[in-house]
């Protein structure tokens, strides 16, 4: 029985199935293992869900667009590497809903900014950029200096972290509203948050409230910093 | 022959034609709108001090309104119209589902547009680009998708031509494919059913493989497959020539939708994407050059007998550009997909330059070549107010694309190439922030690109306005949009 | 009006009800100004539809009656 495209032009029920059918073919392939390959992700120590802070400033990172001029993801390539720092690790990125990678530069790669800079000058930056970068393309972003932090549900947002997969436990989400105040506050103590939260830079509260910029700062200083990479050998990042 | 009687019958059916009109005017409206918003974020990379209304304004939020804008609104308009009127017309049958159905796509497309557009400049983002919208709009789409889905598979079943003409495959694959396209790739857990915030499924390396396999196939199934649809009826109808070759239509279709799905991780070179799978992307993306150009071929060659017509037809024109522009974006991308090249094209404008090239050349300039066919034809004119005005349009917006893309080439060859370069010590030459300086010119110059762009659609409105309106255009010659396509052996 | 046209509108008639409910639903219990204006913005589309398709329906029978008028005089 030889097969006839005609037949296919005839019935278009069959049409649609078989064109759905020839397009998901790639995908599986390709996407599927990601799932299940040992070593898609690599094993290092030092990775870590984002503290409560960490995240309410990644989500104004992303309601702010800024992954549209930001990469955060180096290549493995001399001039990026000389440029930014160690190439990026998968594992960097394995608490990351959704991932903040980027496709474009208008500004310089932040996939390890944290402490190449004071918090002050991130403050300064960020509330008018020409200042710190006189020709900076920058918009400024001094409203979220004037912009409480909302976090009085912040919790919320960790329980649906957990079921998307990030490691929260009980006690993460039971403190986490005082771990937010803590990282703000340099004066707190703040033992039980770098116990849960390891390497979390603790962000200076600079009005009467806990803004929306100090969220953003503590996100910013902490990208790049969790692995240790003294500990970590190429063989064992060679995938 | 039995052709007459054909045409007879066909007349007796009344086409939900209110629909395809509706579509028509939204794509020039969304057009219009798009475009002067991406005028407008291009002179805000040019002359920062634009970003004078923070946090609306500001570039981050309302580059995707630039972005769903003219993708989806324009674009999207563009396509939903257009494959109502060719699935009508090639199937002889009224659009499936009654008028409510048809309104309610119209309607609810509409909607979904312009509560994602409010939605970024509010700061609801899910920051995947090209799927920005929140969780809840995702859903509403997916209805809305479900909608047309249904209305276009109808009139199909019950054609009373024979053979599912050809332009009818690309709409149907289009159609399933963004479906399945949007469902995966939006996956994501709200934070309560009640909050717009949402949290997607999958992390990091996965969730990046995820996105630019939704994001390279909205370029091939939104931006591509349809559109080809769109050239396989346009293109025959208006040049009057039968399709070149059916036997190259079936292989570039079938070819063209099964390799275009692998090529998204060439988005992902050199990062923390597994090799074979970059490797896999990068091959895939290589032999899609074949099928789109068999695309190609087969558009440009429908003309072989009928050059002449460039001449006299201005949406002609149009078309054929688009097709030629088609064949520069198809042979450009593999290129880019390789790693090497990739190393310098990625993050820099060569990516923008080259997604305008198919954006503005291919995807707006074969929509204006429908949109010049259809108008006259929808609201029953003689012909189009003015042929002047439609050469004006073709040359600003050719001259328009020219300066773009040019300025872009140069842009993002100029920072891959600062990026990477050492001084005679071995260290980097330049800061990140020098490259910048050095694009500034060419910023300039893409904005002025983009803005003879925007004033030729301008002029294209107005164009359309005098066709429908003026006592000039009103006698109507012959009903030609009832006619059949020509087919071989006419 | 043919039975397509007449079930095509009670069927988006009725799913445009169930859109005003879970407009109105979802702007009072907002989290957030988003849900608030979705929710609303949702419950007021469904309902002009709505209202289209009433007077869709009476201009269509106005227009029948009218149309057997001029026929039979």
């Amino acid at each position: 029985m030889a097969f006839r495209h005609e037949t296919l032009e005839k019935n278009v029920i069959l049409l649609l199935v078989l064109s759905l059918l020839v397009v998901t073919i790639g995908g599986m392939v390709e996407i599927i293992p990601q799932f299940f390959v040992e070593n898609t992700i690599e094993h290092v120590k030092g990775v870590r869900p984002y503290s409560p802070l960490e995240l309410a400033g990644r989500n104004i990172y992303i309601r702010e667009g800024c992954y549209l001029c930001h990469s955060q993801q180096i290549r493995a390539l001399r001039d990026e590497i000389e440029r930014y720092g160690h190439y990026s690790l998968a594992a960097e990125s394995m608490y990351d809903h959704p991932f903040q990678w980027g496709s474009k530069r208008i500004g310089p790669d932040l996939a390890r900014v944290g402490g190449k800079y004071s918090n002050d000058w991130h403050y300064a930056h960020l509330r008018n950029p020409q200042s710190m970068v006189p020709e900076s393309l920058m918009p400024r972003y001094a409203f979220l200096d004037e912009t409480p932090l909302s976090y009085d549900r912040i919790a919320d947002d960790l329980r649906t972290n957990i079921a998307v997969g990030v490691p929260y436990t009980k006690d993460d989400i039971a403190n986490a509203i005082a771990d937010v105040e803590s990282e703000a506050n340099p004066d707190a103590d703040h033992a039980a948050l770098l116990k849960r939260y390891p390497k979390a830079v603790v962000v200076s509260k600079t009005g009467p409230y806990i803004s929306e910029m100090d969220a953003l700062v503590a996100y910013l200083q902490m990208l790049g910093t969790l692995v240790d990479f003294a500990d970590t050998s190429e063989e064992k990042l060679d995938r | 022959m039995a052709e007459s009687a054909g045409y007879v019958a066909a007349s007796a059916i009344r086409y939900n034609d209110d629909v395809v009109k509706k579509f028509v005017i939204a794509t020039m409206f969304w057009g219009i709108v798009g475009m002067a918003v991406g005028v407008f974020i291009a002179a805000e990379l040019a002359w920062p001090s634009l970003n004078f209304w923070p946090p609306y304004l500001n570039f981050g939020r309302i580059r995707p309104v630039h972005t769903s804008a003219v993708i989806f609104a324009f674009g999207g308009s563009a396509l939903l119209g257009t494959s109502f009127h060719v699935v009508q017309r090639t199937c002889r049958a009224r659009l499936f589902g009654g008028t409510a159905l048809a309104n309610f796509i119209f309607w609810g497309y509409q909607f979904f547009i312009v509560m994602a557009a409010l939605s970024y400049v509010l700061g609801f983002s899910k920051s995947r680009e090209y799927a920005e919208p929140e969780w809840h709009l995702d859903v509403w789409l997916v209805i809305v998708w479900v909608a047309y889905l249904i209305a276009f598979t109808g009139t199909v079943l019950r054609r009373t031509e024979p053979h599912i003409y050809v332009a009818n495959w690309f709409y149907l694959s289009f159609i399933i494919t963004i479906a399945m396209l949007v469902i995966v790739n939006n996956l994501a857990i709200p934070v309560s059913i009640y909050a717009a915030k949402s949290y997607s499924v999958f992390s990091g390396a996965q969730d990046a493989l995820v996105q630019w396999w939704y994001g390279h196939n909205a370029v091939g199934f939104f931006l591509t497959v349809p559109f080809l649809g769109m050239m396989y009826y346009f293109i025959p109808k208006a040049a009057n020539r039968p399709i070149y070759s059916y036997r190259l239509s079936i292989v570039h279709f079938w070819s063209l939708i099964f390799i275009y799905i692998w090529a998204g991780p060439h988005h992902l070179h050199w990062t923390a994407l597994p090799d074979w799978t970059q490797t896999v992307g990068e091959a895939f993306s290589v032999m899609l050059w074949m099928p789109s150009w068999g695309g190609m071929i087969n558009g440009l060659m429908t003309l072989s007998g009928a050059w002449d017509k460039l001449r006299t037809d201005p949406g002609l024109r149009f078309s054929v550009t688009s097709v030629g522009f088609y064949g520069m974006a198809t042979f450009e991308g593999p290129v880019m997909s390789v790693r090497t090249v990739n190393a310098l094209s990625h993050y820099t404008d060569w990516g923008i330059g080259h997604v305008h090239s198919g954006s503005l050349g291919w995807v707006a300039m074969i929509s204006f070549g429908a949109i010049y066919y259809l108008v006259p034809n929808l609201w029953g004119r003689s012909g189009l107010y003015s042929h002047r005005l439609a050469a004006w349009h073709y040359w600003i917006s050719t001259l328009g694309i020219v300066l773009y893309i040019s300025a872009m080439w140069v842009a993002g060859i100029m920072e891959g190439l600062m990026w990477r370069a050492y001084d005679t010590q071995g260290f980097l030459q330049y800061s990140f922030i020098e490259s910048i300086n050095a694009v500034h010119p060419l910023f300039i110059i893409r904005w002025l690109g983009g803005v003879f762009f925007l004033a030729g659609i301008l002029i294209m409105a107005y164009n359309l306005i005098m066709t429908v309106r003026s006592p000039r255009t009103a006698a109507r010659a012959t009903d030609i949009s009832g006619l059949p396509l020509p087919a071989v052996g006419d | 009006m043919n039975d397509e046209e007449k079930f095509s509108a009670l069927v988006i008639g009725a799913l445009m009800a169930v859109f005003a409910l879970i407009g109105l639903m979802l702007a009072s219990h907002a989290l957030d100004v988003e849900m608030s204006i979705f929710g609303w913005s949702l419950a007021a589309f469904a309902l002009v539809f709505l209202f289209g398709l009433i007077r869709r329906h009476f201009d269509q029978e106005a227009a029948a009656k009218n149309e057997e008028v001029r026929r039979h005089g």
